[in-house]
C-alpha cells in the first residue's frame, strides 16, 4: 500500500520525472520488495524447517521409499537374504483373486464411510449450530468419540451388537420376547455396519468442520435471503449449503481417504469377517505380515497407497470445481 | 528451502537406506553359538550371577514358566524376564525377530513349518545333544522340534492332540456306553443322536480356527502314508481327491444339520459352555480346549462328565499337534554368555527343575520316572496316551502352514465351495512354500 502511494504521489501532474519514469518508480519498488523479502527471511529463517523436515524424512519420506524398494524383493521370515525379484509380487498378486477382493470391499467401505460421516456430521452441525447451553453440552458429548481409541470403540460395539449382546436386549425388551439377531454375522451387511461404525467415531469431527464452516458464513447474505421471502429450508440448499463447499471438501476428502488407510475398528469388530467380507486391504496386508510374507504385504500396501493417490487427485480436484463458484 | 537443505536431506536419506537395506535380523549371523559345531551344555545349576534373560510368552502360556525360573534365579543366581507378547502371537514374535528384536528364549509351535517361519537356521540356537533328550519317553523324543535333523525346540509338555471331547451324560442317557471305534461310526452315531433332538457335534466356526481339525482327522490314514511328505515335493496337493473329499465330507456334515445351529457365529468360549452343559454331545478339538474346560470346572467334575477318544476313518488314531505353550527355543543373540545360559535353564526346566514344574503347572509328566500329579484329569491322559500311535496334523509335516482353517470357516458361512477351499489353500501352501525355498516351489 505504502509503495502504491508514493508512486502515486512521486507522478504528481506537472512534474514529470527527466527518463519519463516516475520518480522512485519500478527501481525503487523492487528494492523496498527486496528489503521485505529479507525481513521476512530474517523472522522466518530456513532451518527452522530442519527439525520438521528431519521428523518427516525419517518417519515418512525414508519409509515410503523402502515400501517401493522392498516391494521388489523377496523379503521374508524365512531367510535371511533380500534378493530382487522384479515384478515378480505384483504378478502373484494380480493372479490370484484376494488382492481385487480386497481392494474392492476397500473401496465400498471408505465410500460408505465418507457417506455416512459427512451425513451425520452434517445433520448435527446443523441441528446443534444455534449457541445454547444445551448444544454445547451436546457438541461436546458428540466429540468424544472422535477423542477414543477406535480400538475400544470397535470393542465396545463388538460387545454391543453380539448375539446375546445389549442390543438384542433392549430390542428384547421393547417388543417383549428375545431376540438374537448376529448384527456382525451377515455377510452382506456387517460392512454397512461397520462402515456405520467408523462414521460414528469420526462423525463429531465433520460436525465441527461443518459449523466452523456455517459460523464464518457472512450474515448480510442470509439476511438479504430471509428478506427475499426464501424458507429456512431453501435458504439451506440455495446459498448456505453451496457456501459450505470449502467444508465438503475438505470434511469429504479427510473421511474417504482416511478411512481407506482404515484398520482399528473393523479389526476390533470384524477381524474382516464373516467369510472375509469386510477384509478391507488393511487387514489383509496385516495378515500376509504375520505370515512372513513381508515382501508380499510391502507390495500391497504400495498398491494401497497408489490407490490412495490415485482416488485422492480427482476426488479433491471435482469438490474443489464446486468451490469455484464461490 | 534452500539446495544445502535439500542436499542434506538427500544425503540422510541415502545414509538411512545404505544402512537399513539389509535384513535386520541377520545381524546375529557369525556371532555367538555357530551352527554345526557340537553344542556345549552347562550344568543346571552352575553360578549366572548377574546375568539376566529374557523369556517371551504369549498371553496363554506367559504364567507357565513363572514357577520355574524362579527356582532357576534361585539356584543360579540369574535373573528372568518374562515378557507377555500380545495375541496374535505368532505374528507378532515374526514381526519383531524381522526388526532385529530378539528375546533369550520363547514360548514357540515347534513345527517343522513354524520353525521355517523363524528362520531357525539364522536366528535360533541348535538345541542338539540336549541332555534331558532320553529321559523322555521314547516316543515323544524325536516327535517334534527338528528342522532337516536338527533340534530347535525343547518340547516341555505333552503335545496337543485333536479328537473328540464328549459329554458322558449326553452319551449315557442316549445309551451310548463306547465311544465310536471310526470316523463312520461316529457319523452314525451323530445321526441317532440328531434324531433323538440332541446337538451331536458344538462347532465354533465364528472363531475359525477349528474349522480345520474336520479335515485333519479324516486325513490321519493318508498322513500315515506320507501324503505330507508328497505335499512337499509337490507330487500331491490340497486339491488331491483324498483333501477334497474330507473337505466336501465336512460341509455334507454342516448340510445336514449335526452341527449347533449358530455354527457359523459360535464361539470357542460358547463351545465350552455348550459341552460342559450337555446343550450338545461332542467337540473336535484339541488340548487348549479342555484347559477352557479346566478354568470352568474343578478336576472331579471333569473327570465325571467330559471323556475324550481320538478319531480317524480307520479307528482310533488321534493327531498330534504340538502348539506354542508345548516348547521353548533359544535364540542366538550374539552374546556367548546370555546363549549359554539360555540353554542352562532348558536344561535345568528339562532336569533338575521338572518335577516341580510338573507338580506345580498341574501337568502330564513328558519322563517316565517322574510322576504325573493326581490333579490330571483323566481327559488329558487318554489324549497323551493316544499320542503313542498317533499321526501328524498339517501343522507338523506340512513344509508350510496355509489358512486352511478360514477357508473351511468361509465354506461354512456359505461363501466358498469345497473346490475353492481346496485351491485357495493350495494357492497359498504354493506361496508360503516358495517364499520359504522349499525345493520345487
Amino acid at each position: 500500500m505504502a509503495t502504491e502511494h508514493e508512486t502515486v504521489a512521486g507522478a504528481a501532474p506537472g512534474q514529470p520525472a527527466p527518463d519519463g519514469l516516475p520518480p522512485g518508480g519500478s527501481g525503487g519498488k523492487v528494492s523496498r520488495t527486496t528489503s521485505a523479502e529479507r525481513r521476512e527471511r530474517a523472522a522466518h529463517p530456513g532451518w527452522f524447517l530442519a527439525p520438521a523436515l528431519v521428523v518427516m524424512v525419517v518417519f515418512f519420506f525414508v519409509p515410503t521409499v523402502f515400501n517401493f524398494v522392498y516391494a521388489f524383493t523377496d523379503w521374508s521370515s524365512f531367510k535371511s537374504e533380500i534378493n530382487p525379484v522384479g515384478f515378480d509380487n505384483f504378478v502373484e498378486l494380480a493372479d490370484s483373486g484376494t488382492l481385487f477382493a480386497s481392494l474392492r470391499i476397500t473401496v465400498v467401505y471408505a465410500v460408505l464411510v465418507a457417506i455416512f460421516q459427512n451425513v451425520f456430521g452434517l445433520i448435527l452441525a446443523v441441528l446443534l449450530e444455534r449457541d445454547t447451553r444445551l448444544n454445547r453440552f451436546a457438541r461436546a458429548a458428540f466429540f468424544i468419540p472422535v477423542l477414543m481409541s477406535a480400538l475400544a470403540v470397535g470393542y465396545i460395539f463388538q460387545a454391543f451388537l453380539k448375539p446375546e449382546g445389549a442390543l438384542n436386549a433392549l430390542i428384547g425388551a421393547l417388543v417383549g420376547h428375545e431376540v438374537t439377531t448376529a448384527w456382525l454375522g451377515s455377510t452382506t451387511w456387517t460392512i454397512v455396519v461397520v462402515a456405520l461404525i467408523h462414521a460414528w467415531k469420526w462423525m463429531g469431527l465433520s460436525m465441527l468442520i461443518y459449523m466452523a464452516g456455517l459460523k464464518t458464513m457472512p450474515g448480510d447474505v442470509l439476511e438479504a435471503a430471509r428478506i427475499d421471502g426464501a424458507s429456512p429450508w431453501k435458504a439451506f440448499w440455495a446459498i448456505r449449503f453451496p457456501l459450505l463447499a470449502p467444508a465438503v471438501t475438505f470434511s469429504v476428502a479427510t473421511a474417504l481417504l482416511g478411512s481407506m488407510n482404515g484398520f482399528d475398528v473393523v479389526q476390533a469388530t470384524t477381524e474382516g469377517g464373516p467369510a472375509r467380507t469386510t477384509e478391507i486391504l488393511n487387514i489383509f496386508i496385516y495378515r500376509t505380515f504375520g505370515q512372513g510374507l513381508f515382501a508380499q504385504a510391502t507390495t500391497m500396501s504400495l498398491v494401497l497407497f497408489l490407490m490412495v493417490a490415485l482416488f485422492a487427485f480427482p476426488v479433491i480436484k471435482i469438490l474443489r470445481r464446486r468451490e469455484e463458484i464461490l | 528451502m534452500n539446495r544445502s537443505l535439500t542436499s542434506i536431506a538427500a544425503l540422510a536419506s541415502v545414509a538411512l537406506m545404505a544402512t537399513a537395506c539389509s535384513d535386520p535380523a541377520a545381524e546375529a549371523e557369525g556371532g555367538g553359538s555357530a551352527g554345526g559345531g557340537a553344542v556345549e551344555w552347562p550344568e543346571p545349576t552352575a553360578d549366572l550371577d548377574g546375568v539376566t534373560l529374557t523369556l517371551w510368552a504369549a498371553q496363554n502360556s506367559t504364567t507357565i514358566p513363572e514357577q520355574v525360573t524362579a527356582a532357576f534365579e534361585k539356584a543360579t543366581g540369574a535373573k528372568v524376564e518374562i515378557v507377555t507378547i500380545p495375541d496374535p502371537y505368532e505374528q507378532s514374535v515374526q514381526t519383531r525377530v524381522a526388526t532385529g528384536d530378539k528375546p533369550d528364549l520363547a514360548f514357540w509351535q515347534p513345527t517343522a513349518s513354524m520353525l521355517t517361519a523363524l528362520n531357525a537356521d539364522t536366528n535360533l540356537q541348535p538345541l542338539d545333544g540336549a541332555p534331558w533328550i532320553e529321559e523322555l519317553q521314547p516316543e515323544l523324543q524325536d516327535m517334534t522340534g527338528l528342522l532337516d535333523d536338527t533340534r530347535y525346540a525343547a518340547l516341555i509338555s505333552s503335545p496337543s492332540v485333536e479328537g473328540v471331547y464328549y459329554n458322558k451324560d449326553v452319551f449315557a442317557q442316549h445309551g451310548i456306553t463306547e465311544p465310536p471305534g471310526s470316523f463312520d461310526e461316529m457319523v452314525d452315531l451323530a445321526r441317532k443322536l440328531d434324531s433323538a433332538g440332541v446337538t451331536p457335534f458344538y462347532g465354533m466356526a465364528g472363531d475359525r480356527w477349528a474349522t480345520q481339525w474336520w479335515v485333519q482327522v479324516q486325513l490321519a490314514g493318508a498322513a500315515a502314508n506320507g501324503f505330507w511328505d508328497d505335499v512337499n515335493s509337490g507330487e500331491k496337493s490340497f486339491e488331491s481327491p483324498v483333501v477334497l473329499d474330507a473337505i466336501t465330507r465336512y460341509r455334507d456334515l454342516v448340510e445336514e444339520g449335526l452341527f449347533n445351529d449358530d455354527l457359523a457365529t459360535a464361539t470357542f468360549e460358547e463351545q465350552g459352555d455348550a459341552l460342559l452343559a450337555g446343550e450338545a454331545a461332542m467337540a473336535l478339538q484339541v488340548n487348549s480346549f479342555f484347559g477352557q474346560l479346566q478354568a470352568k470346572a474343578d478336576t472331579a467334575t471333569l473327570n465325571e462328565k467330559i471323556g475324550f477318544f481320538p478319531i480317524s476313518p480307520s479307528g482310533n488314531v488321534g493327531t498330534y499337534i504340538p502348539d506354542q505353550s508345548n516348547a521353548l527355543v533359544a535364540f542366538r543373540s550374539g552374546d556367548e554368555q546370555k546363549e549359554a545360559a539360555a540353554r542352562q535353564l532348558l536344561a535345568f526346566w528339562m532336569g533338575p527343575g521338572y518335577e516341580d514344574f510338573v507338580a506345580g503347572q498341574g501337568t502330564i509328566s513328558l519322563k517316565p520316572d517322574v510322576p504325573t500329579p493326581d490333579s490330571v484329569p483323566q481327559a488329558l491322559l487318554d489324549a497323551h496316551a493316544s499320542l503313542g500311535d498317533s499321526v501328524g496334523s498339517m501343522q507338523a509335516l506340512a513344509a508350510a502352514n496355509p489358512d486352511l482353517y478360514l477357508n473351511l470357516a468361509d465354506m461354512v458361512a456359505g461363501e466358498m465351495t469345497p473346490k475353492e477351499v481346496a485351491a485357495a489353500t493350495q494357492d497359498q501352501f504354493e506361496q508360503l512354500a516358495s517364499a520359504a525355498g522349499v525345493e520345487g516351489f
